[in-house]
C-alpha cells in the first residue's frame, strides 16, 4: 500500500494543474473575503458574514474550492484514461483496488489539507480587516464550518468517482457542473410551479443541494408562499449527498475491476 | 521463464486471442509474430492482466497481478506509448518507479542507458517516434527485471535504431532473461530472434526455432524454361508437381531439380535453364499466415511478382 501512495504522490506533484487548480482555489476563496472584508469593514462582524468569509463563499452557493478540487479528483483517475497511462501504471500497480484506494487517500488528504489552509488564510484576512472572529469555535459557527470541510471532501469524492466511473475528463466535467448548476436548479424551480408540485417531496432528495445544507449556518428560511420542501436536518441531508458519492464511487469501483484497462 | 495457457479473448464478435499455449524460455529472444490485427498486442495485454480473458500467463511461476512489486521482475513495452503532455520523461519514469521503490538514481541510468540523458527533462509530447520508442523500452528495463515483454519494439525506429534495439535484446538474452517480442516482420524477426511463436488471426501457427519455420514454410520451386516446354507440363503434373506457367517458364513445386532434370531428359525436352528458386521469407510468413490474414487489401500492390533475394526487408 505504501508502494501506491508513494506512486499516487509522485503523479500528482509532478502535474502542473494539481498547482495551478490549488492556487486558484486559494486565490478565489482568498478573494472572497478580501471583498467582504472591504465591503463590510465598518459594520459589526456577524456569524453571517464571518460564516462566508471563511468558507470563500461557499455558503453563499459558489462552492470555489470544492469545484477546483473536485477537479483535482476527477483528474486523478480521469487523467489516466484521456492520456491513456492506465496501461503502464498498472504495470506498475497491479493490484486495481489498491491503486484507486491510494488515489483516495491522498485526494481526500490534499482536499483537507487546502480546505484547512484556506480556512486559516481566511481567519488571517478577518483578523485583519476586523481585529476579531467572534464564536468562531463554538455553535453554530463551528458546526457550519465542519460541516464546509465535508461538503467540499464529499464533492470532491464525487469528481473522484465520475472520473474513474467515465473514464474520462471532459464527461465527469459535463456533469459536475450540469448537474448541481443547471439540473437541480431546475428542478428546484419548477417545484414552485403549482401544477408541477409533485417535485416538492423530491427536492430533499437532490444530492447537491442536499449537500450545501451541510455549510449552511440557520436554517435557511424561504420566502412566503414557497412550498413547504420539509428539508431534513443537516446532518441527514449531508448524508444523502454522501450516499450519492458513495453510490457512484461504488459503481465505478465494481466497473473498473471488470473492464479491460 | 513464462508458461502461457490457453490464452482467450473475445470482443463482442470477433476472437481476438484464440485458446493459445506457448512457453517462451530464458536465455534467447522468442519472437511474437503475427500479421496485423492477429491478436499479438491482445496477447500481451492478457498475459499482463491489463484484459481479462480467459486462460492463465506464469512468471517464473506467479501470475503478473501476484507479483509484489512487479517493475522489478518484469518489464513491459506495450503498444501505445502513453505519456502525459504536461510531465517530464523523467518524472513519468519516476512515478512509475516510485511504484516499485526503484530509486530515482536508477530512472537516469536507463534514460542514460537508451541514449535521452539529455533530453529526459523534456516532455515526451516532444519525442520523435523513434524517442518515444527509446523511453518505453527505459520504462520497460527500469526494474532491472528478468522477464521483458516487448510490443512492436522497434516501430518507428531507423535503420541505425532497429540494430542497436536488436543488440540490446540479444545482449539482455546472453545474460539469461526472457525476451518475449512481437513483431509483423519475419525477416528482422529471423535477425533477432531464436525462437517463435507464430500466430494468424489469433491461433497458432507455429512454435519453434527460426530456421525450422523457415525450412517449413519456405517451399523451392524449380524454374524450367524451354522453347517448347508444353509437353513437360503435363508429365509433371502426372508425377505430381504444381506447375505454373510464369512468362515463358514452368514454376514447379513440390518435385525436386534433380528429378525434373530426369524428366525432362527422358522426354527428350530441350531445355534452356533449369535453377531452384527459394521464396523469400516474407512469402513464407505470408504463406503460413496469408490464409488467416484478416485485413486483406482488396487490390494489393504487386510490388513485385518474382521471389525478391532473401532477407531483404528492413
Ligand atoms: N479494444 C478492442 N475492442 C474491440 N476489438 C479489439 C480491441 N482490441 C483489439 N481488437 C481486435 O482484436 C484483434 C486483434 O488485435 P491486436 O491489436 O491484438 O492485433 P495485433 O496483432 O497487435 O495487430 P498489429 O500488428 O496491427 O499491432 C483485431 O481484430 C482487433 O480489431
Ligand atoms: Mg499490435
Amino acid at each position: 500500500m505504501l508502494d501506491a501512495l508513494r506512486f499516487e504522490w509522485t503523479r500528482i506533484s509532478t502535474l502542473r494543474s494539481t498547482y495551478w487548480l490549488t492556487g486558484m482555489g486559494l486565490l478565489v476563496t482568498t478573494g472572497v473575503a478580501v471583498l467582504l472584508g472591504v465591503a463590510a469593514r465598518n459594520e459589526p462582524l456577524d456569524a453571517e458574514i464571518l460564516t462566508m468569509a471563511l468558507n470563500g463563499g461557499a455558503s453563499f452557493g459558489l462552492p470555489f474550492l470544492a469545484v477546483f478540487m473536485a477537479i483535482i479528483g476527477i483528474f486523478a483517475c480521469g487523467h489516466e484514461y484521456r492520456h491513456g497511462t492506465i496501461q503502464p501504471t498498472l504495470t506498475s500497480l497491479p493490484q486495481r483496488s489498491r491503486l484507486i484506494l491510494a488515489k483516495l487517500i491522498v485526494v481526500v488528504a490534499a482536499t483537507l489539507v487546502v480546505t484547512f489552509a484556506s480556512m486559516a488564510i481566511n481567519t488571517l484576512v478577518v483578523y485583519i480587516v476586523w481585529g476579531e472572529a467572534p464564536g468562531l469555535f463554538e455553535d453554530p459557527i463551528a458546526t457550519a464550518l465542519i460541516g464546509y470541510a465535508l461538503y467540499t471532501l464529499i464533492y470532491v469524492l464525487v469528481g473522484f468517482g465520475l472520473g474513474l466511473l467515465f473514464r474520462g475528463v471532459p464527461s465527469a466535467l459535463v456533469v459536475i457542473f450540469l448537474m448541481p448548476l443547471i439540473i437541480e436548479s431546475i428542478i428546484f424551480g419548477l417545484a414552485f410551479v403549482p401544477a408541477l408540485d409533485w417535485l416538492v417531496p423530491v427536492v430533499k432528495f437532490l444530492p447537491f443541494t442536499a449537500g450545501a445544507r451541510l455549510m449552511e449556518l440557520n436554517p435557511a428560511p424561504f420566502p412566503p408562499g414557497s412550498p413547504d420542501f420539509d428539508l431534513f436536518s443537516r446532518w441527514t441531508s449531508g448524508g444523502i449527498f454522501a450516499l450519492f458519492a458513495a453510490l457512484i464511487l461504488t459503481a465505478a469501483w465494481i466497473l473498473f475491476k471488470k473492464r479491460d484497462a | 521463464m513464462i508458461t502461457a495457457k490457453g490464452l482467450y479473448k473475445r470482443y463482442r464478435k470477433t476472437v481476438a486471442v484464440d485458446h493459445l499455449s506457448f512457453d517462451v524460455r530464458p536465455g534467447v529472444v522468442t519472437g511474437f509474430l503475427g500479421p496485423n490485427g492477429s491478436g499479438k498486442s491482445t496477447t500481451m495485454r492478457l498475459m499482463l492482466g491489463l484484459d481479462h480473458g480467459e486462460g492463465e500467463t506464469l512468471f517464473d511461476g506467479k501470475r503478473f497481478g501476484t507479483i509484489r512489486r512487479p517493475m522489478n521482475e518484469v518489464g513491459a513495452l506495450l503498444e501505445a506509448k502513453p505519456f502525459h503532455p504536461t510531465r517530464s520523461a523523467r518524472n513519468h519514469l519516476r512515478m512509475l518507479a516510485a511504484g516499485n521503490r526503484i530509486p530515482d538514481s536508477r530512472v537516469d541510468e536507463v534514460m542514460e542507458f537508451v541514449g535521452l540523458g539529455d533530453v529526459k527533462r523534456k516532455k515526451p509530447k516532444g519525442y520523435s517516434l523513434g524517442m518515444a520508442q527509446r523511453l518505453g523500452l527505459a520504462q520497460a528495463l527500469l526494474g532491472d527485471p528478468q522477464t521483458l515483454l516487448l510490443d512492436e519494439p522497434t516501430n518507428g525506429l531507423d535503420p541505425h535504431g532497429i540494430h542497436w534495439m536488436r543488440d540490446v535484446l540479444k545482449t539482455l538474452a546472453s545474460e539469461g532473461r526472457t525476451i518475449f517480442v512481437s513483431s509483423h516482420l519475419l525477416s528482422e524477426m529471423q535477425l533477432m530472434a531464436d525462437e517463435l511463436v507464430v500466430i494468424g488471426r489469433g491461433t497458432m501457427i507455429f512454435n519453434g526455432d527460426v530456421d525450422t519455420f523457415v525450412r517449413e514454410f519456405t517451399q523451392s520451386q524449380v524454374v524450367v524454361r524451354g522453347p517448347d516446354t508444353g509437353s513437360l507440363a503435363e508429365t509433371l503434373k502426372a508425377e505430381g508437381a504444381d506447375v505454373a506457367t510464369e512468362a515463358d517458364a514452368l514454376v514447379v513445386s513440390g518435385l525436386e531439380i534433380g528429378k525434373v532434370g530426369h524428366l525432362a531428359f527422358t522426354a527428350g525436352v530441350e531445355l534452356h535453364e533449369l535453377s531452384t528458386r527459394r521464396a523469400s521469407l516474407e512469402e513464407a510468413f505470408m504463406s503460413a499466415t496469408g490464409a488467416s490474414e484478416q485485413f486483406v487489401a482488396k487490390e494489393p500492390v504487386r510490388a513485385a511478382d518474382t521471389a525478391a533475394p532473401e532477407g531483404k526487408a528492413l
